[in-house]
């Protein structure tokens, strides 16, 4: 009998134990290799003014923890998909992070449409999600957990503007803004808002990528509004405030600070965004987190997203190290133990690792604000920043 | 709703002119060339980024730097189309139309390399409306549908007087005779290219010259492009211009009745309506 012949038993047996290896996700092929990360980040699209430096905060995490021997005694391999600010692309590259290259989490999905898109792929495949993205709605899908976000939900966003409207001394309000996910409870909230203050409010919902809105500036101005609020992203903000100058409308404008940001006033002359208010959900300033974001990135102003990105990469890599495992589910049941709670506070995932390793508990406290996170993933605590446009420059009006 | 009527109309006449002029492009394109290039988004973006080159970087007034955009949006229409999609024509116009849509994304690509995602805007003032009434117009508006008549004119006249222009006409009637009386169709077809992405350069300019620009400024019109063409008839250039009317005073009337989030319809619902009750368009003199 020949000393290589394979019988049909083992034929079989081999057969079988690599079609289960085949079928298992990709993950579970590498479990000695790197550990993947996935950054889905909106490198070109209309979110393609943040999706860059968004990717570079996570790669400089990344490359700071690989520096001092990775996580879990494994290198840590970053994969990047372009979410081309498009629902449809960002599946395609969340499908490629996922499945191809078995990231544990992904990272930094912006706009709500995307991350709403791109949710149930991360739920399904057990593989964590961090997104920066503000729909109520994203929270109330069936994620199991697999959802964090750091960036305050819409109804609070909304909330906390609608407010500072009225005490800006509003009598009549408007909100005018793109088809989003956020755009029916953003009206809805308002709507409450401005019945209690006893404010008259009107809305209109348009077409996102249109060339110009002329008559829907019409039709809102027929209502005689004294401030607006915009709804939209920069491009059609930068589109819709030139067709609000040019048809003489002289009241006041408050636009989200990811719409009215430094591309929209540099595309605009001075005197068509002066004294436009913005908002947002503010970075940690002060805090130690955001200077290490600034020298990563080298800039001297860190936008939200890549604060928020830079606690992403630190939260997974930290909630990797303190589960003991690096699969998203893990990461998913180890997360509040990382992110909040009694242990020591850390801004960066280095240090963050090294107490963990000698068996001590952490409370990370990131570039974005302190990142603890309520039941459903959503962030609590985050603070406020308004900003007047003077001269084509924002500067900060008030905090709250 | 209805008192807006006036208003409305205005916007509309204003928006279907500056409509027009990639329409004819197109349209051009397609009589002379029989495929759908839709390869017009990213040359429309192409032409609004060369204005501006020339507008802002070497200080050129606004009528000039359409200059600009006409030859530079042109020129790599005209290359583009010999390299990409003119090898591909003899497998059929389907094949070509798809792979101009693949030309597109690169091209838009290309052009977020060189400039980036940002917008930007032209160094030009923005006014205040004039007001006549309860009706506004710009004096941006005023001054773009001006150059979009001058170019309309230009346009027909070169169509109808020059040589080069009844050439295009005859191989676009009848690709055939026309080579029986030795009009060199290749030459004809590279300088249809030329002149069509020419036309759709400058559409793309004028659109930003009312608004801002960046990588996806042609791609917010192609349908509204496309729409036109087909409600006009696709191969013919007057029929392109009322098919712009039509798409331009048609999406701003539907506000009276329709939700501004629906505007967009109004191009499906043209070709949807065009394509049932007149295949060949408006003017069109077959169906394609």
């Amino acid at each position: 009998m020949s000393l290589n012949k394979i019988s049909r038993r083992s034929m079989l047996r081999g057969g079988v134990a690599a079609a289960a290896i085949l079928a298992s996700p990709a993950v579970l092929r590498a479990q000695d290799g790197p550990i993947k990360l996935g950054a889905l980040n909106p490198l070109t699209g209309v979110g393609g003014n943040y999706g860059p430096s968004m990717r570079a905060a996570i790669a400089g995490v990344v490359d700071q923890v690989n520096a001092t021997g990775g996580v879990l005694g494994r290198q840590i391999e970053l994969a990047s998909g372009d979410t081309q600010t498009s629902p449809e692309a960002a599946v395609r590259a969340a499908r490629k992070l996922i499945d191809v290259d078995g990231v544990s989490a992904v990272l930094g999905t912006w706009a709500s449409s995307i991350t709403t898109a791109v949710a149930p792929l991360c739920w399904e495949s057990k593989t964590m999600l961090f997104c920066v993205s503000g729909a109520d709605s994203i929270t109330q899908l069936p994620h199991q957990g697999f959802i964090a976000r750091t960036q305050p939900n819409s109804k609070l966003q909304i909330r906390v503007a609608g407010d500072f409207m009225v005490g800006e001394g509003m009598s009549r309000g408007v909100w005018i803004g793109p088809q989003t996910p956020f755009a029916q409870s953003s009206i809805d909230i308002l709507d409450e808002i401005m019945k209690k203050a006893g404010h008259g409010y009107e809305s209109l919902i348009y077409e996102a990528d249109k060339t110009t809105y002329r008559s829907e500036v019409d039709q809102i101005l027929r209502q005689k509004p004294d401030f607006l609020m915009l709804g939209g992203y920069a491009a059609d903000s930068t589109i819709l405030l030139r067709d609000l100058f040019q048809a003489g409308y002289e009241g006041k404008i408050i636009g989200p600070a990811y719409a009215v940001n430094a591309s929209l006033l540099k595309a605009l002359p001075d005197d068509v965004v002066e004294g436009i208010f913005t908002w947002e959900g503010s970075p940690a300033v002060d805090s130690s987190a955001y200077a290490k974001v600034k020298a990563i990135l080298g800039v001297d102003e860190v936008d939200p997203y890549s604060a928020q990105t830079y606690d992403h990469a630190s939260l997974a890599i930290m909630a990797m190290a303190a589960a003991g495992n690096s699969a998203g589910d893990a990461i998913r049941q180890s997360l509040r133990s990382v992110s909040q709670g009694e242990g020591e506070t850390v801004d960066n995932a280095v240090d963050g690792l090294k107490i963990i390793a000698g068996g001590g508990a952490v409370n990370y406290s990131g570039a974005s604000g302190p990142c603890d996170f309520d039941e459903i993933g959503d962030i609590v605590g985050t603070q406020f920043i308004f900003k007047k446009i003077s001269g084509g420059k924002p500067g900060v009006y008030k905090r709250a | 709703m209805l008192e807006l009527l006036p208003q409305l109309l205005v916007n509309g006449i204003v928006s279907g002119t500056l409509l027009a002029i990639p329409a004819i492009g197109f349209t051009a394109i397609f009589a002379v060339l029989r495929f759908p290039n839709f390869a017009v988004a990213s040359h429309a973006t192409i032409g609004a980024f060369a204005g501006y080159v020339a507008n802002v970087h070497f200080g050129l007034p606004a009528f000039v730097a359409i200059v600009f955009a006409f030859a530079v949006a042109g020129l790599v229409g005209m290359v583009t189309d010999e390299i990409a999609l003119k090898p591909l024509r003899v497998h059929g116009a389907l094949t070509t139309a798809i792979a101009s849509i693949a030309l597109t994304l690169v091209l838009e690509n290309c052009v977020r390399f060189a400039f980036g995602n940002e917008l930007r805007g032209y160094d030009l003032p923005i006014l205040r409306d004039w007001r006549f009434g309860d009706i506004r117009i710009g004096p941006q508006q005023v001054e773009n549908l001006g150059l979009a008549i001058a170019i309309m004119v230009a346009v027909f006249a070169f169509l109808s007087f020059s040589r080069m222009g009844k050439a295009m006409r005859a191989v676009a009637d009848n690709p055939l005779l026309a080579d029986l009386k030795g009009i060199n169709a290749e030459k004809v077809g590279r300088l249809t290219a030329f002149f069509g992405m020419g036309l759709v350069g400058v559409g793309g300019m004028l659109l930003g010259l009312g608004t801002s620009i960046d990588p996806l400024t042609g791609f917010r019109f192609i349908l509204a492009i496309f729409a036109a063409a087909v409600v006009g008839g696709l191969g013919s250039i007057p029929g392109a211009v009322i098919g712009a009317m039509v798409v331009g005073i048609g999406e701003e009337l539907s506000l009276i009745v329709l939700s501004p989030t629906y505007k967009s319809a109004v191009g499906f619902i043209a070709i949807v309506l065009v394509l049932t009750l007149r295949p060949r368009g408006i003017l069109g003199e077959r169906a394609h």
